[in-house]
């Protein structure tokens, strides 16, 4: 929304809107399924809470405090209450402009400040930024230091933060942004032209993944067009806080991506996904409406767009395992994306399909929660892998390159058998050559 | 007020981890579900057990502070709202299954337990336990107690106080009492577990209960039942009824409803409908077989418009989703949602409902209808915004009409939610003075100091929603 008149004691730019926090009619059915208040049974650290604490600063019974930013960073941002809330009110977002207003009241200490400046407004919005801040981790891995770190357990003697962020790295390659096509050709009969936007977390950390999302998609009928101009989606910034970024990005991709001529725009990451479905609400009043809903109308996660168009199965090889499938908050909650994924996983010969117990309930990872509140993110994480477990499936199937990092890791950590694939991993090994 | 001394003097004993003073906490701590009630408590505390409940009334006696219980806060008459301020105490930290006993089919669960979580526990041992709340995934089986809580369920299966065989609690003055046990038959003495049930936290805290499970049912039939006429519907009600048949489920959503669900979700119900009736009868195979029949042969009598039979349970679970969405379809409509509980001898239903139609026309307010047909427990529902405090007044007339009608029939100002704050005056209104007078001199049987949640079902307290510490919402506008 664009700016306005100051909603009680936020400050004018990028408040909420008092319309979405007074839909909260206090039912507390969001209590259930908010993971936080699960962990702290303190409902200012519900859904229902959290909504009160921003209905109270904007009726101005409370200043913004320090523990209304603190409620806002705490939220995963998981959206799992918007799913629950039957009157339609979404506090992950509510705590987004929250995080935003925070910056204003409660600063961070300038050497802090200056890094987050650095990373959102310089590193994330540059792809060659990003790519080269990699490259000495590809170093450490490529020399072998991080198996000998590993092998030593050198890695289990550094502080536990230092500790998961050097374990959670997958084996990096190089970003598959430098090195796809940028079109590939549809095989068979051809259904469609889409663009894929190739997030920055799948093109560093999963680019073989991502390689196999556009093979899959070109298998199935589609030409795929991936601009390498493409820029972060914005949703980092909106989960930190910095909503002016955001938009900025978000302005580049829709004029990109709306120049490109294509049916449908696909993401294989249900975090841009949620976010380039944000564009409109992002860019409400900014940019001329029509253009903001034909862009949102061609949308699609990579799953939602197979599912609606029909998976065309002739050629399968069996894959002939038990599978089991976790639902990312942004593909589950965010997008409301829930039923297609495991529709496309039971039409594979051979798989026998698991469900798992809470499969909707959030892996701790939440950005950059995981790495921010380690023992919390841990304990929601060991929720999870309990559940995994309890299906005996022997692959883990996931839609996320946040949810991949971390289950992944606390599957090694938690020395358990399962490969986590993405479901388009999953798919790309089955399909014809 | 209470000062740093006396938190530290709490914290010795709770624990620092069980006791809120920061206003952060204490705002978010002193309302329920009910629309416009919003109050501030002084301190708000965890107990963990009997002995730290006991600790924390003796300590609101001595400084002379309210006592407030506190479950989930899901409730829908205000009964949690610290009207006077004081102590909040928040029973969700004692939340442990105790004991099931297959032996004499009971549970025993510390109040804080949450009624999906004690179904699912008996459930996983092949036992049932009926009682369903709309907020059953997270309301709590004392807030249920205290506040006697219905459900879908009731028709066939009865509420919460059908249930209820032991309580443990603390009374104001910090005797522990014992009210009720594990026998089928009790009638020692004055039945005091039954006065505890529905007491709305006005007598005691409770801290154990212990609750009566049954075989769950075998087998189920689902109908989805249109009709162009109200009326028609509230016929297939008494029909179904009179033929001696009792549904688990006879649910009715009115034409508003519909609407609602059909804009919110489009599942494809026929707008023009008047009425909807969801209907499932449970039990042993061979009953529902013909129980089954019974229930057709009713709506093939009077002619219900269209009458739609679940083949499985994914068709069964297709037939019901107007249903289940009825609330978040309404809700969504506008930002303040008053759900309210009018409650009339099934036979009376249609009446009713052409009553709720003149006065939605009178008072010129948005009211959706839906609710459990077969107990005449309606839940009209006024779709408004606080900040017009022109409409709330008509929203309010216009349930205070309603109540008059209701009361006329027979009927009861609560049938599941509770008198609370927020029915107050009603109550007074359906059972007269002398009603009211023996419940007072009850409540000072148990709590002569007046500590235990102050203000609630009596009419002429002090305080009230203008009152004490009010933190009443929609001020912004």
């Amino acid at each position: 929304m664009p700016e306005t008149a100051a909603l009680g004691n936020f400050a004018p730019e990028d408040a909420p809107s008092y319309e979405s926090i007074l839909q909260c009619m206090r039912c507390g059915f969001c209590l259930a399924v908010c993971p936080t208040y699960s962990l702290t049974n303190r409902e200012r650290s519900s859904p229902r809470g959290r909504a009160a604490l921003a209905r109270a600063v904007a009726e101005r019974k409370l200043e913004f405090t320090r523990a209304v930013k603190e409620e806002a960073f705490y939220c995963l941002d998981c959206r799992a209450c918007s799913t629950a809330c039957p009157s339609g009110v979404k506090v992950g977002p509510i705590m987004e402009f929250c995080r935003s207003q925070s910056h204003v009241f409660h600063p961070l200490p300038p050497a802090a400040g200056l890094l987050r400046t650095f990373i959102l407004r310089k590193m994330l919005p540059s792809a060659e930024l990003m790519e080269t801040s990699m490259l000495p981790m590809r170093l450490y891995q490529r020399l072998g230091l991080q198996r000998a770190m590993r092998n030593l357990g050198v890695n289990r003697l550094l502080p536990a933060l230092l500790s998961k962020m050097e374990g959670i790295l997958p084996a990096l390659e190089r970003p598959l942004r430098q090195v796809l096509p940028r079109q590939i050709p549809a095989r068979g009969t051809k259904r469609g032209r889409v663009g894929f936007f190739l997030g920055c977390a799948m093109s560093l950390t999963f680019p073989e993944v991502s390689r196999q999302t556009a093979r899959v998609l070109a298998q199935q009928g589609f030409d795929v067009v991936t601009p390498r101009e493409v820029k972060c989606c914005g949703a980092p910034h909106l989960a930190e806080g910095d909503r002016r970024t955001a938009r900025e990005l978000a302005a580049m991709n829709l004029d990109l991506f709306s120049g490109l001529g294509v049916d449908w725009i696909v993401t294989d990451c249900a975090g841009c996904g949620c976010a380039l479905k944000e564009y409109e609400e992002i860019l409400d009043g900014r940019i001329e409406h029509g253009r903001l809903e034909a862009f949102r109308r061609k949308v699609r996660d990579v799953s939602e767009l197979l599912a609606e168009a029909g998976l065309r199965t002739e050629g399968f090889k069996p894959f002939p395992s038990s599978v089991t499938y976790h639902e990312p908050c942004h593909l589950a909650h965010g997008q409301g994306v829930s039923a297609q994924p495991r529709h496309l996983i039971r039409q594979i010969p051979g798989v026998e399909y698991r469900e798992m117990k809470e499969a909707n309930w959030c892996c701790g990872m939440a950005g950059s929660f995981a790495l921010k509140e380690l023992e919390a993110s841990r304990r929601i994480l060991d929720r999870k892998l309990a559940n995994v477990r309890a299906t005996g499936a022997e692959f883990l199937v996931t839609a996320n390159p946040g949810c991949h990092l971390q289950l992944a890791w606390g599957v090694r950590q938690a020395r358990m058998k399962q490969p986590v694939l993405h479901i388009m991993e999953l798919l790309g090994r089955v399909i014809p050559e | 007020m209470i000062g740093k001394a006396e938190i530290d003097h709490l914290a010795g004993r709770l624990g620092r981890e069980n006791i809120y003073t920061e206003k952060e906490d204490l705002l978010v701590l002193g309302y329920d579900s009910t629309p416009e009630m919003h109050h501030l408590p002084d301190v708000v505390v965890y107990p963990r057990s009997q002995d730290d409940v006991v600790f924390a009334v003796d300590f609101c006696r001595q400084e002379g502070l309210p006592i407030v219980p506190r479950g989930s806060g899901t409730g829908l008459s205000g009964g949690s709202a610290p009207v006077q301020g004081g102590m909040v105490v928040c029973m969700t930290r004692m939340n442990r299954v105790l004991e099931i006993d297959e032996e004499n089919l009971t549970a025993t669960v510390e109040p804080g337990v949450i009624t999906l979580d004690l179904f699912n526990a008996v459930a996983a041992k092949g036992l049932f336990y009926p009682p369903d709340p709309g907020s059953q995934t997270i309301s709590t089986i004392g807030g249920n107690v205290a506040e006697n809580a219905g459900g879908l369920r009731g028709l066939k299966y009865g509420v919460t106080r059908n249930y209820v065989m032991g309580i443990s609690g603390v009374l104001a003055d910090g005797t522990s009492i014992q009210a009720g046990n594990k026998c089928v038959k009790d009638v020692a003495g004055y039945a005091l577990r039954d006065i505890f049930i529905g007491s709305e936290g006005t007598l005691g805290i409770m801290t154990q209960v212990t609750v009566r499970l049954i075989n769950p049912p075998k087998a189920k039939r689902t109908f989805l039942a249109h009709f162009q006429d109200i009326r028609t519907a509230g016929q297939a009600v008494s029909k179904i009824i009179a033929s001696r048949i009792i549904p688990s489920t006879l649910e009715i959503m009115d034409r508003t409803t519909i609407n609602c669900v059909e804009d919110y979700k489009g599942i494809g119900l026929p707008r023009y409908m008047a009425a909807l009736l969801l209907i499932e009868v449970d039990g042993h195979p061979a009953v529902v077989a013909e129980e089954a029949d019974g229930v057709r042969k009713v709506l093939e009598s009077i002619r219900a418009d269209a009458i739609h039979e679940a083949k499985d349970a994914a068709e069964a679970d297709r037939l019901a989703a107007a249903r289940r969405t009825a609330l978040s379809a309404v809700a969504r409509v506008s930002p303040t949602t008053i759900l309210e509980d009018a409650t009339v001898p099934r036979s009376c239903l249609s009446e009713t409902f052409a009553e709720i139609e003149r006065l939605k026309a009178k008072y010129n307010v948005r009211v959706a209808t839906f609710g459990h047909a077969g107990d005449g427990n309606l839940h009209p529902t006024a779709v408004t915004d606080e900040r017009n405090r022109d409409e709330i007044r008509r929203v309010h007339d216009f349930f205070s009409e309603l109540y008059e009608k209701v009361l006329a029939l027979g009927g009861t100002v609560s049938g599941e939610h509770g008198i609370g704050l927020a029915k107050r005056d009603y109550l007074q209104r359906q059972i007269g003075p002398g009603g009211v007078g023996v419940m007072k001199r009850i409540k000072v049987a148990f709590d002569p100091a007046g500590i235990m949640n102050p203000c609630k079902m009596f009419p002429d307290e002090a305080g009230g929603a203008g009152g004490g510490n009010a933190e009443k919402g929609g001020s912004h506008a």
